[in-house]
């Protein structure tokens, strides 16, 4: 005890420096939100790697149930794209069963926004695995955004939930196909844009990816119609749509690779000139 | 040493005032402002309590930024200089602090310019570095300390030469 008294007393002049430090430094960041700014970045990189560290703990304890629930996706998935391959969709035989160009990658979400109107999901794998721009996201239930850009390690997505990606969806009982666009509030809410409305639209449909887009393959359950409201001026419908998964929600996705893409692009590019 | 105490209050309180009302707004060169809120800093006696003057230091600061509605930057530069005010002095001075205060009037010359370099330098240093507070400043921050602390350095030179003539 004498020992700290006697410490205490040798260090007073460097401990009334930190405390009047430190109530300076309070000072300076109530007065400048500049200066709070900025101590708040730092306090941020301080307790960011705290947290971090106590993550990385708790995920390691986590690791047995998390490889089970992984697996358990991984093995539904699989089933999906199985039943894709030979989806019943295809009634004529045009498409012959057994070839399917799309590959599947499990990728883990490290940040994904979906308080603006515009949001974008940063996954933990790049190009290293073979991520490039313009490939599809999935959810285990669900669709989730585009490739937007890539480095080696990470990868940026465009989510579902910006107001300007359009995704071409179609109804799972019917070929009738439309735009599935966010309304901008509420993660599961979208509305169903530029449909062909010679078809009857029912609430409760369920929605599948349109395989239009050369991203998404066909067939991927999205949502359900929630609501269909008939405008009476214009006579047009307005259809709600709830998605089955909340994409904020959501901890690991699957990137799909289309092996195609290269060919179609060619293609598309043939056509226009 | 009562009336030691009563100049000590008055020379505070009057640099305050001066520094906030005067020399915040001298404006040299489109913006140099000498700080002589330096001047207590540097001609407090060496053989006081340090636990006191680091306060003292604090106070100063504080009161500077109050008064002239700054964040936090006077207190922290002031306060950091008081608090070094020692070591400072050890190394200009090759002698610890506690030597008779009859030392301060008969200084060697070059031992006191030195001493003054270095306390207006490091504190126009600290100061700028919490008025900025970016990296990206650096070059304004270290161009500022620069033009400031000659401007302060030739003030407090001359006011303190002035001063003990008087005496």
């Amino acid at each position: 005890m004498q020992l700290v008294i006697n410490t205490l007393l040798r260090f007073r002049n460097s401990i009334l420096y930190l405390i009047l430090l430190g109530i300076s430094l309070l000072f300076l960041s109530n007065k400048s939100d500049f200066h709070q700014y900025k101590l708040e970045k730092y306090g941020l990189y301080l307790s960011g790697g705290i947290y971090n560290f106590f993550s990385d703990i708790s995920d390691y304890f986590d690791l047995k149930k998390v490889n089970l629930r992984l697996s358990k996706e991984n093995s539904t998935l699989k089933f999906l794209e199985l039943k894709s391959q030979a989806l019943p969709l295809y009634k004529d035989k045009i498409i012959k069963a057994g070839r399917f160009p799309f590959q599947v990658k499990t990728v883990k979400i490290i940040k994904n926004s979906f308080q603006n109107q515009r949001n974008y999901l940063i996954l933990d794998q790049g190009s290293k695995i073979g991520i490039r721009p313009e490939m599809a996201v999935i959810s285990s239930q669900g669709i989730l955004g585009i490739v937007k850009s890539v480095s080696e390690h990470y990868s940026s997505i465009i989510s579902v939930l910006h107001l300007d990606l359009k995704i071409n969806v179609r109804l799972k009982n019917k070929s009738a196909f439309g735009s599935l666009v966010w309304k901008g509030k509420d993660p599961k809410k979208f509305s169903l844009e530029d449909i062909i409305l010679s078809s009857d639209v029912k609430v409760g449909d369920t929605l599948i990816t349109g395989g239009m887009s050369s991203y998404f393959p066909l067939g991927i359950p999205v949502g359900q119609i929630s609501k269909v409201e008939t405008s009476s001026e214009n006579g047009y419908f307005k259809i709600s749509v709830e998605l089955f998964k909340d994409p904020s929600q959501v901890n690991y996705a699957y990137v799909i690779e289309n092996q195609d893409i290269e060919e179609l692009k060619k293609l598309k590019l043939g056509v226009s000139q | 040493m009562n009336s030691y105490i009563l100049k000590t209050v008055v020379f505070f309180l009057s640099l305050v005032v001066l520094q906030v009302f005067i020399f915040n707004h001298i404006n040299f060169l489109g913006g140099i402002n000498p700080m002589l809120y330096l001047l207590f800093l540097i001609n407090f006696r060496f053989d006081q309590d340090q636990t006191f003057f680091i306060l003292l230091g604090f106070l100063l600061g504080f009161s500077i930024d109050l008064l002239s509605q700054t964040g936090g930057a006077h207190t922290i530069a002031a306060l950091s200089i008081s608090f070094l005010r020692p070591f400072i002095i050890r190394y200009s001075f090759g002698v610890i602090a506690e030597t008779p205060k009859s030392f301060q009037s008969s200084p060697k010359t070059l031992n006191r310019l030195v001493f003054l370099f270095f306390t207006i330098s490091i504190h126009h240093l600290i100061y700028f570095i919490f008025v900025y507070f970016s990296w990206d400043a650096l070059s304004l921050i270290l161009k500022n300390t620069f033009l400031s602390s000659i401007f302060s350095l030739i003030l407090v030179i001359l006011i303190n030469s002035l001063y003990r003539t008087k005496q």
